[in-house]
């Protein structure tokens, strides 16, 4: 048991050591405006920690993500099964949600910036933009590929409309939505990103910016690496969601 | 094993098929059917594949529309009447419920409450020798052990007509004769109408008070044969010379079809 998790984490744990050993012989050897150490972009880390700094933009970011996301979901997810049963709804947005989906969201931002202006609202916007197309995609796909004989053995004992949704559209379609809902989280997280910077600055993207106009060099990667560590755990996070959902799809 | 509701059961289950004739475009899968299937009586539906059994069995659960007239106990079928449950050739189990929900479905649609409902589905769940698999989903357990559980939604909500599509076809030879007298045993203590497709001739004739072949091009009701074997059937049935002489009855009938199809094949 314990030899197994030697063996399954030694590369892991390698490849870290050998990142952060790279990280820190490099940023010895380049200039300060360029790349810091390791070492030194932990010690800055620190200080932001202390000062409060990082955990109060943190928690701005954090909530600026959520409630994107969460309106992603609210919509997306809704807004998918009714296209699925509904194939004049779809016919008739199916265009408006390609280009959507197609069109790089960042190139919209200056347009919501002259809508709705500076504050929360937009960018939350933003954050919504990027994250609901994946959810409302992977819903409509997965309920339109429920089987046709299970809606008929539901036909078969008599099932209400709404007792089908219930138990038959929505259970099937839920792993759909969440696989469209880990997709979702890594986009909402370029979309908060994008709108702290090119939005009123607030949150780890005002933190970045600063950071960097002051050549603040171990500010900029402490950030960063916050930034990461979010990322790879709300990845994670969306991936266990997913798969949790998933167990009985073979 | 206890099956609920056994006492006095009403006449109900009466079938009646009247001049059935289903088309998808240009094919014509039957045409003309009459077929009456009285309460309490199980009719053995069989035919060469592609014939139009699930077609059939689909009409009379008011799934699917086609020309003619199918009533149950009077009442003309245009959508799934009440009473009547279907065991699917496909299964057709929820890959996300568990055996427990999938046994129980039948019972939530009807509006059965909660309490009836967990002391009817442990019931059904072990007339089907599926007890310690509850929790199962579908994808954990064989093709058998799916078509069990098909077969106990449909037992579970006690219905009056039970049309079951080659119920089991995907069960090993042992679990087939198992499940075959439990099936007779069952309707002894509540007899319920029945249309049995199968592949089988022997279950034809075993579980049948009549045989119906279904055959030709379209396909019509070719033969009705009555099947005189007394009740309860049991093993000792299948040693009855009766019985050897219906099942190739039935066999020479299927045969003769499936040679006449071979030589318009041949010209
Ligand atoms: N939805 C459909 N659209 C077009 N043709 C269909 C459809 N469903 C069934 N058919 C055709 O109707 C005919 C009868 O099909 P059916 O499934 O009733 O046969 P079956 O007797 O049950 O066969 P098997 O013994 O293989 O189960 C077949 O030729 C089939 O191709
Ligand atoms: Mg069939």
């Amino acid at each position: 048991m314990r030899r197994d998790l030697v063996v399954r984490y030694a590369p892991f744990t390698l490849s870290l050591i050998v990142g952060a050993a790279l990280w820190e012989i490099g940023g010895r050897y380049t200039s300060a405006a360029f790349l810091v150490p390791l070492s030194e972009t932990l010690v800055r880390l620190e200080q932001l920690v202390q000062s409060g700094e990082l955990v109060r933009q943190t928690l701005s970011s954090l909530a600026l993500f959520f409630v994107g996301l969460g309106l992603a979901a609210l919509v997306g997810a809704p807004a998918g099964l009714a296209l699925a049963r509904w194939p004049a709804l779809r016919r008739a947005l199916d265009l408006y949600i390609m280009i959507l989906y197609a069109t790089p969201m960042v190139a919209l931002i200056p347009f919501i910036l002259s809508l709705m202006g500076f504050g929360f609202a937009p960018k939350v916007l933003v954050v919504f933009l990027f994250a609901v197309f994946p959810i409302l995609y992977n819903t409509v796909e997965g309920a339109r590929s429920l089987k046709p004989e299970l809606i008929e053995v539901a036909r078969s004992f008599r099932s209400s409309e709404w007792a089908l949704w219930r138990d038959v559209v929505m259970p099937y379609t839920l792993p759909f939505a969440m696989t469209g809902l880990r997709q979702a989280i890594g986009r909402a997280l370029v979309g908060m990103i994008a709108a702290e910077f090119f939005l009123s600055s607030t949150g780890l993207g005002q933190l970045i910016m600063t950071a960097s106009q002051n050549f603040d060099t171990g500010g900029l990667f402490a950030a960063i690496l916050v930034i990461v560590v979010l990322g790879v755990g709300l990845m994670r996070l969306g991936r266990a969601i997913e798969l949790h959902y998933a167990r009985w799809r073979v | 094993m206890t099956i609920t509701g056994i006492a006095g059961e009403a006449e109900a289950g009466h079938i009646s098929v009247r001049g059935l004739t289903k088309r998808y475009g240009d094919l014509t899968v039957f045409s003309k059917i009459d077929l009456t299937v009285r309460a309490r009586e199980i009719v053995a539906l069989v035919g060469p594949s592609g014939c139009g059994k699930t077609t059939l069995l689909r009409c009379i659960d008011g799934l699917l529309p086609a020309d003619g007239e199918i009533s149950i106990d009077g009442k003309r079928v245009t959508e799934p009447p009440e009473g009547v449950a279907v065991v699917f050739q496909h299964f057709g189990l929820f890959p996300w419920k568990t055996v427990y929900d999938n046994v129980a479905y039948g019972l939530r649609m009807a509006g059965v409450d909660a309490a009836e409902i967990a002391r009817r589905v442990p019931n059904f769940i072990g007339l089907v020798g599926l007890t310690g698999f509850e929790k199962a989903y579908p994808y954990q357990m064989s093709g058998g052990m799916q078509q069990r559980c098909g077969l106990a939604r449909a037992l579970a909500i006690e219905p009056s007509v039970l049309l079951m599509d080659e119920p089991f076809a995907a069960v090993d030879a042992q679990t087939r004769e198992i499940l075959q007298f439990e099936l007779l045993r069952i309707w002894e203590r509540r007899p319920t109408t029945m249309v049995f497709v199968t592949h089988s001739i022997e279950e034809a004739v075993l579980m049948g008070d009549r045989v119906v072949v279904l055959q030709g091009r379209p396909s019509h009701i070719d033969q009705d044969i009555d099947i005189d074997l007394p009740r309860p059937r049991s093993r000792e049935t299948l040693s009855d010379p009766r019985f050897a002489e219906l099942r190739e009855r039935v066999w020479a009938n299927l045969m003769n079809e499936a040679r006449r199809a071979e030589f318009q094949l041949g010209a």
